[in-house]
């Protein structure tokens, strides 16, 4: 990339890196980060990192908590990058599953740590298990997703996911017709059906 | 019969209800009712959301503790000088005691180089600069000795102009994690920096060279030309 930086001609300072990472899409990303280019390692963790982290963060409740899960994930993501395999999903869904595994390792760390506690307190053992990592992940996904919309499928979504107006009644409000604002809604959804599926537990 | 109308199937799945048609064609057809049950669940999901779900960026020191445990330097480079940057603020680079004098502590002498050094000075160590995130240019750097103190030379041919910014170089550790700013270079000009005196280059062995703009901000802007480690 970056034939506009090898003549002279002027470039703006703020596309030289931005514009890189965006330029790359997530497959060629990928398919560098299965080959080994630590280049990849760093710009996966620049995109997903947020996902896995706030997964983390929701699961745990914990942002220490969290900011372990999110070492460990792309560490062991990237000691294990042979194990990626594009053929069979997203590297965001791989780092996602990855994800998954930690949190559960991590409740269950804690719920040994419970039973030892209460075997020498002589107590009922606690309860420790977290949220369903798996709707966790989901809801992170969905989120992030819903950012990327833009206007106005964004708001036509979230008029109808959280205010519960119904089509006609975000039409008017809108002033848009019923037709536009239906194929939006059909539209927004299948793009986070599809977010859910590359990136998130299988449906 | 037709199959339902993608469009209605969405509107069914927040809830809307289905017209008698649509109704009467979900309990027939298991395709249309798949498809229904795939965007409910979506749109269940979805209502559950809330703010506390929005990605938000882990700390900057998360991507440190991942190069460090990986032993990586230095080439994982948009993220790993992002969070040099935002570490900077502690101003944690270490100045070597006044004995460790630049001379010192390099001590050898090479020669050979791209820039040839002035006769009166004596090179302590070379780079060279390889290019950043593909921007296709490359550079040398030497540190030489010179009437008793260390300059850094920096040549990075064919450098564009940058619009509403300019050059800067910087020395860091191998893992970029730290880093000095050296000083302002032009596109077209080598550039010459005295080196601050106790400086420990052991420490700082990491030229960069970077884009950075008339912002007022004063730390790496994480976006890098060209880089390369100096050797003795």
């Amino acid at each position: 990339m970056h034939t506009e930086m090898s003549g002279p001609a002027p470039v703006a300072a703020t596309d030289l890196g931005e514009r890189r990472v965006r330029e790359d899409d997530d497959a060629v990303v990928a398919a560098r980060f299965r080959a080994g280019d630590d280049d990849a390692l760093a710009v996966a963790y620049q995109r997903w990192s947020s996902l896995v982290y706030t997964t983390a963060m929701r699961a745990t409740g914990n942002t220490a908590d969290a900011a372990d899960i999110t070492q460990a994930v792309f560490v062991s993501a990237w000691r294990g990058h042979h194990g990626f395999d594009p053929q069979k999903g997203s590297l965001p869904g791989w780092l996602m599953s990855i994800t998954r595994r930690r949190v559960a390792d991590h409740w269950e760390e804690r719920s040994r740590e419970g039973r030892r506690v209460s075997a020498v307190a002589a107590t009922e053992p606690d309860e420790a298990s977290g949220p369903s990592a798996d709707l966790v992940v989901d809801r992170v996904l969905l989120a992030d997703e819903l950012e990327r919309l833009g206007e106005p499928q964004r708001r036509i979504i979230e008029l109808a996911f959280f205010q519960d107006l119904t089509h006609q009644q975000i039409a008017s409000l809108l002033n848009l017709p019923l037709g536009t604002v239906k194929s939006h809604i059909r539209r927004s959804l299948d793009r986070l059906r599809m977010r859910l599926e590359v990136d998130g537990v299988a449906l | 019969m037709s199959h339902c109308d993608d469009d209605e199937l969405s509107i069914i799945a927040l809830g809307e209800p289905a017209s008698s048609a649509d109704d009467a064609h979900l309990q027939e057809c298991s395709r249309c009712r798949s498809r229904l049950d795939q965007l409910t669940a979506v749109v269940g999901s979805a209502r559950s959301i809330t703010d506390d779900d929005r990605p938000i960026t882990p700390p900057a020191d998360v991507w440190a503790g991942i190069t460090a445990e990986l032993g990586l330097t230095g080439t994982g480079t948009v993220t790993s000088l992002d969070a040099a940057r935002r570490r900077r603020g502690g101003r944690t680079w270490a100045i070597a005691g006044a004995a460790a004098a630049v001379g010192l502590v390099l001590g050898g002498i090479v020669t050979a180089g791209v820039l040839k050094p002035p006769s009166s000075a004596q090179v302590l160590a070379q780079a060279s600069l390889a290019p950043i995130a593909d921007s296709g240019f490359a550079g040398t750097a030497v540190v030489e000795q010179r009437d008793g103190h260390a300059v850094l030379r920096v040549q990075v041919p064919d450098l564009p102009q940058v619009e509403d910014g300019y050059y800067e170089v910087w020395m860091a550790t191998p893992d970029t994690t730290t880093m000095v700013a050296i000083g302002t270079m032009n596109p077209g000009e080598d550039a010459t920096f005295d080196l601050p005196a106790g400086m420990d280059m052991t420490s700082f062995p990491v030229v960069d060279v970077s884009v950075e703009h008339f912002d007022g901000n004063t730390e790496h802007s994480a976006v890098s030309v060209v880089r390369g480690q100096l050797q003795a």
